[in-house]
């Protein structure tokens, strides 16, 4: 900090002494002076530098930290946000704000405030000092330089608008690409190449003509900055010319200004650049405010009982549950009541769309509902979400891998390294023993975004083998047997029930197969419970599950034929 | 413990030799190949430069006005005080040139902002024109790349590329090219001009310039590998947060946003450690160069002095000299920033030629076949083997056709290499060895469009966009009317919960099809498959997450849309492949068994085994053998 105004009294200084060797040459002292005198000025610019290094070392160093902080707290707040916000958000957007966004805020906190700080010198030091030899001259070149401040006042709403349109175009380019290039096998598949690149192009074709409008108001700020710098010069010019002629000032003081004058012309035209940045900056810090300042209705309770996942024994209540999601017409699950016991099977059917998946949302708290979810009878507002979901393995319906090796991803459900034992078991579980031998790289095989280079079966399996690498007291099973042949089916499902074995299964399938032991089966119809019972008296109280598992039988006699 | 071999390898996975050996390119080839897309807009390229000139007139205009005045009436007026031993001289002439000075000084400075102004828009407006047509044209590139380069880089990287990198050479076009090129007129021209005034201090200042030069280029080196590691750093840190953000749900349900943020923590901490060597060099760069600049200018003092001194110069000469090394050094002083740019633009620069460089591996040969339209689907694998980049083979020896008109399901354990076929029968790869055909064309032969144009497909990992239910079933292709829509929505049963939902086919999907159930998301990924009237329909597991109720609702329909159209099934459900004209059995990538429903149950092999099992549950027996 204290480098910005050695640097620029270092610059002051090496003016006057310039300055007042043109005076005393123009009053013909003797050269020889000068030797001297170059010397010094060598000798005081070269610990001018050292401090200069300093100073841009310290200010673009903080600017970058502060990026890396920024940016770690946006990650963080991200990952804190509940889904129905990640739901409605695009991620391009979202990237976008952590890269250019980020970028625009820093700019003006790093190279922008180094500027400025050496402005706030600069200037009323120059002036100072200009003051003393004339104060005539020194106003009439400081006057315009207000013109500046008022060029900004002016400008700036009109900079700070078009730039968010340049931000949100921006975000709407990284939208399109992402959407684009994450749907690669549709938009091939049907031949949509041309297509996208046109969607693409209109984005484009968006943000080139919003910077170019953003562009328009730059100029004018720029030209206004460079015209009340011109103007400086004007009175510098007839003023000091004037006061010459008077003998008022010698040559080397009109060199003072002239000099001064362009070494403030740096730090001034600097702050016109900052005029355009500033704004830039300022509907970037808003995009990130209001990123930062979305609110997570999913919060740790303020004194939760002092339990960890360990001590929970893995029963379930629902009472009167029911959700709704934002800007849905309707719940998605309603007025559900439930009790599972700990170590007990639960099984949820029903049709597409009746709701089974949002139920098991609710489960491990990834949205609030109305009505109460209980865990070991401990209502949700005195259950951290650390036990909460330390005791929740989850095996979702669309099988999400991380592009990391096989290993890690089966690690991520694990609270701790796994040995190579207890992780061949977990895969041996999930029947991926043999394919995972198949694996060139062993299990450190790396697997592709989403898991890409696995086949579909086995993504899911992967799954399963993740959530039962964490050792759950509550294991969530979301149509996790869907795109398995039957035969794998058959014996996953014999391995899940060996697994089952001393923990709360919640096993969400279409198959009625799947969920015919279960102690308990919950019948969904488009959001509430049609039925609920073991298989028996669903088989008498549902329509629609008799109909169902009818179907299911009649199918195979059918092909018995 | 092996060392993993990566077969998907993620190009972001920067090890620091691939980085260096990037590109030995020099600058020149890099920026030639960048001003053939400023070639078109080389009009308003003429017309940035015509700007510039007139402003660097001005800019040479102002210290010449200042220098007539000192030498001229300030001068004069200080002589004829002189003269007259009283000072008592009428300065008033003096004054009156002195203010006609001004007043020529004031008109420039207006004509300079006016001139500011289009410096900046008409530049901003020259370097958006080029950025958008080369933005288009990457994204067009990458569009046309062949899907196994989708499966190597993160989206999230590539994202990168198109908005980050493309955003980087904005810089480079705004403020980098045009004002470097000009800069070096200037140079040359100020040169020129600080002889005019004073040969010998020029010749100083030509002596001392080298030594400025000299440590602009010893520092480029460094800064372009250092930025190189930047970009590089930049992209693999986005390419992660994109990857979290998609998988957040799995991230938050297993409590670990702690170790993804402290992975990205990581991955934050290398990107500023590249960052700080770039801060680094920029941190010694520009002190040396200022105190270069320093050394400059008191030798001029030191010399000018001297002549000052024994009068061989003017004050006003002085003073104009002065005035015309600022705007000598100021680009060479700014070198050091556009230099910065420039290395920063480079490095981007280089990496979307690396993309633009790479060839589709998918493409039509020079002279194809089209396909009729429509084609009539007659589907041939001849022998097809196929590996996914150097390992093992997938798929072996594959044999089958698929007449026009008729079903062909493909059954068999997961993993046995059932999607491998679809994906090789959509072309996403070409096979290893033996080939796909298509009404007696090989796939390799014709048009990925004409082909791809006949084709409904729905994926196992389908994917929607974001925009309305309909955009998802169009897709933008102009041939699906209202009619086949309402067609294909009642045969995929996606009609009923279209229906339901508040604004019908206007309703917003998010992200992925985010708001929608995943059977949902089936439900439209068949109709969309459906509308377009395909000639071939490819299923691959297409109603894995529905019920059984509504897919046997879609079996019966679609049952009849295939009368009409070859198609290829896949399922593990056997009752939803029971009706295929013909069923194909794989093991291990091996086609094992092929017949009817009917045929293989009796052949009694793997088919009727996974027949067995399937209903073992329904039946509460455990072992049945149909
Ligand atoms: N992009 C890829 N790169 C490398 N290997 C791959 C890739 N895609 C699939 N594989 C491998 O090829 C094999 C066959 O996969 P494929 O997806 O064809 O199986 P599938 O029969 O469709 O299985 P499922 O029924 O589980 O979907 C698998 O072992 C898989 O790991
Ligand atoms: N994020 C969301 N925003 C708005 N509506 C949603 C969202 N997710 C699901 N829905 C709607 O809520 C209802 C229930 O969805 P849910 O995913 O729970 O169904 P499901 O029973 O799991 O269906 P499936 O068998 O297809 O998996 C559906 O009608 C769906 O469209
Ligand atoms: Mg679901």
């Amino acid at each position: 900090m204290a480098c910005i105004p050695v640097v620029t009294l270092c610059d002051i200084r090496i003016t006057l002494w310039f300055g007042d060797a043109l005076t005393r040459l123009q009053a013909r002292e003797g050269p020889e002076f000068l030797e001297q005198l170059v010397g010094l000025i060598l000798l005081i610019a070269a610990v001018q530098g050292i401090f200069r290094f300093l100073q841009r070392w310290w200010i673009v160093g903080v600017s970058r930290r502060f990026e890396i902080e920024l940016k770690q707290e946006l990650f963080d707040k991200l990952c804190g946000l509940p889904l129905d916000f990640h739901d409605k958000s695009r991620s391009g957007d979202i990237v976008s704000r952590l890269t250019a966004d980020v970028e625009n805020v820093r700019m003006l906190l790093g190279p922008g405030s180094m500027y400025v700080l050496s402005a706030l010198v600069f200037v009323p030091g120059s002036l100072f000092v200009l003051w003393r030899i004339s104060p005539v001259v020194t106003l009439a070149m400081a006057l315009p330089l207000l013109g500046v401040a008022l060029a900004m006042g002016f400008l700036t709403p009109r900079l700070h608008s078009r730039s968010t349109a340049v931000q949100e175009s921006l975000a709407e380019i990284s939208h399109r690409a992402l959407e684009s290039f994450s749907g690669a096998r549709v938009v091939k598949g049907y031949g949509l190449e041309r297509h996208e690149s046109r969607r693409f192009e209109d984005a484009s074709r968006q943000n080139r003509e919003a910077q170019i409008h953003f562009s328009k108001a730059r100029g004018l700020m720029h030209a206004a900055i460079h015209l009340a710098y011109d103007l400086a010069f004007l009175p510098v010019l007839f003023v000091g010319g004037w006061a010459m002629i008077d003998r008022s000032i010698a040559v080397g003081d009109l060199f003072k200004f002239i000099d001064l004058g362009f070494k403030v012309f740096w730090p001034v035209i600097a702050l016109g650049w900052i005029g355009g940045l500033y704004p830039r900056a300022l509907a970037s810090a808003e995009r990130i405010q209001a990123l930062l300042s979305e609110t997570s209705h999913i919060q740790d309770p303020p004194d939760p009982v002092p339990l960890d996942a360990e001590g929970i024994e893995g029963e379930l209540s629902l009472s009167n549950v029911s959700y709704r999601y934002p800007g849905a017409p309707g719940p998605a699950v309603e007025g559900v009541h439930a009790r599972v016991p700990a170590k007990s099977v639960l099984g949820i059917v029903g049709p597409t769309g009746s709701g089974k998946t949002t139920l098991l949302n609710l489960l491990g708290r990834l949205c609030d509902p109305n009505g109460e979810v209980r865990l070991d009878g401990i209502p949700p507002r005195q259950l951290s979400l650390a036990t909460l979901r330390g005791a929740l393995a989850y095996v979702p319906q669309d099988s999400f891998l991380f592009s990391d090796t096989y290993r890690a991803n089966i690690e991520f459900g694990a609270e701790e390294e796994l040995t190579d034992e207890r992780l061949a078991e977990f895969i041996q579980a999930a029947e991926m023993t043999a394919e995972t031998a198949q694996f060139r790289g062993g299990l450190d095989q790396l697997i592709g975004e989403r898991g890409v280079t696995l086949s579909g079966g086995q993504r899911q399996r992967s799954c399963i083998a993740r959530a039962l690498a964490r050792d759950p007291k509550v294991l969530i099973l979301d149509d996790a047997l869907s795109a398995v042949d039957t035969e794998t089916e058959a014996q996953l499902l014999q391995n899940l029930r060996r697994a089952g074995e001393g923990r709360t299964v919640v096993i969400a399938a279409h198959r009625l197969g799947t969920v015919k032991d279960a102690d308990q089966i919950i019948a969904l119809k488009n959001g509430r419970v049609d039925a609920q019972g073991t298989h028996e008296e669903l088989l008498e109280r549902s329509d629609w599950y008799r109909e169902t598992w009818d179907r299911q039988r009649m199918q195979k006699e059918l092909e018995d034929l | 413990m092996r060392a993993p071999e990566k077969n998907a390898r993620p190009t972001e996975e920067l090890d620091e030799d691939a980085d260096v050996v990037a590109t030995k390119a020099w600058d020149w080839a890099v920026l030639r190949r960048l001003m053939r897309y400023a070639r078109p807009h080389l009009r308003m390229f003429g017309s940035s430069f015509a700007v510039l000139i007139a402003l660097f007139g001005v800019q040479l205009c102002g210290p010449w006005i200042l220098h007539n005045a000192i030498d001229g009436p300030v001068t004069r007026a200080l002589e004829a005080s002189e003269a007259v031993d009283d000072g008592s001289v009428d300065v008033q002439p003096f004054l009156r040139e002195l203010g006609f000075w001004a007043a020529g000084y004031l008109g420039l400075i207006l004509v300079g902002a006016l001139l500011r102004y289009k410096e900046v828009s008409q530049l901003a407006r020259t370097g958006q024109f080029v950025i958008h047509d080369l933005r288009s044209h990457l994204f067009a590139h990458i569009e046309r790349l062949e899907l196994a380069f989708f499966d190597e880089n993160p989206t999230g990287s590539l994202v990168t590329r198109v908005a980050g990198d493309i955003e980087n050479l904005n810089e480079l076009f705004t403020s980098g090219l045009v004002v470097l090129l000009f800069d070096l007129v200037k140079v040359l021209v100020v040169l020129g001009l600080l002889f005019w005034v004073s040969p010998e201090l020029a010749l100083l200042v030509a002596l001392l310039t080298p030594v400025l030069i000299g440590v602009s280029i010893v520092f480029r080196g460094g800064a372009r590998r250092a930025h190189r590691r930047v970009r590089a750093q930049l992209a693999r840190l986005n390419g992660y947060l994109q990857e979290v953000l998609s998988g957040m749900r799995v991230v938050q349900i297993f409590r670990r946003e702690e170790r993804v943020s402290s992975r990205f923590g990581e991955r934050l901490r290398a990107y500023l450690k590249s960052n700080f060597r770039t801060i680094f060099l920029f941190a010694l760069f520009y002190p040396i160069i200022s105190w270069v600049t320093l050394v400059i200018q008191a030798s001029i003092l030191w010399r000018g002095g001297g002549a000052l001194y024994a009068g061989t110069l003017t004050f006003g000469d002085f003073i104009l000299f002065w005035f015309w090394l600022q705007l000598f050094v100021a680009p060479i002083r700014e070198l050091g920033e556009r230099y910065n740019v420039l290395q920063s633009a480079f490095a981007s620069a280089e990496r979307i030629f690396d993309i633009l460089d790479k060839q589709p591996a998918i493409a039509p040969p020079a002279r194809p076949t089209p396909l009729p339209d429509p084609f009539r689907g007659h589907v041939r694998f001849e022998n097809v083997t196929f590996r996914y980049g150097d390992g093992e083979p997938v798929v072996r020896n594959v044999d089958f056709e698929i007449p026009p008109k008729k079903t062909v399901a493909l059954v068999g354990a997961t993993g046995a290499g059932k999607s491998t076929l679809v994906s090789l029968l959509l072309r996403y790869y070409d096979p290893s060895e033996g080939r796909v055909t298509i009404d007696g064309v090989d796939l390799r032969e014709t048009t990925l469009a004409s082909y791809r144009r006949g084709l409904g497909v729905v994926l196992q990992e389908d994917f929607l966009f974001t925009g309305s239910v309909r955009d998802n079933l169009v897709l933008g292709r102009d041939w699906v009317s209202d009619g086949s829509l309402v067609q294909a929505l009642k045969a995929s049963a996606a009609g009923e919960f279209v229906e339901r939902l508040e604004h019908g086919l206007e309703t917003e999907v998010a992200e992925r099809g985010a708001t929608l159930s995943t059977g949902e998301r089936e439900l439209v990924a068949i109709a969309r498959a459906l509308a377009g009237n395909p000639r071939l329909v490819i299923l691959d597991e297409a109603t894995s997450s529905v019920d059984s109720a509504t897919e046997a609702r879609i079996e019966a329909a679609t049952h009849r849309l295939l009368q009409e159209r070859s198609a290829l099934v896949v399922a593990h459900r056997l009752s939803t492949v029971r009706r295929a004209d013909r069923i194909l059995v794989m093991h291990r990538g091996e086609l094992r068994e092929s017949g009817t429903h009917e045929e293989l149950l009796n052949h009694g092999g793997i088919y009727a085994r996974l027949h067995a099992m399937q209903f073992r549950d329904l039946d509460g027996k455990d072992d049945p053998t149909g």
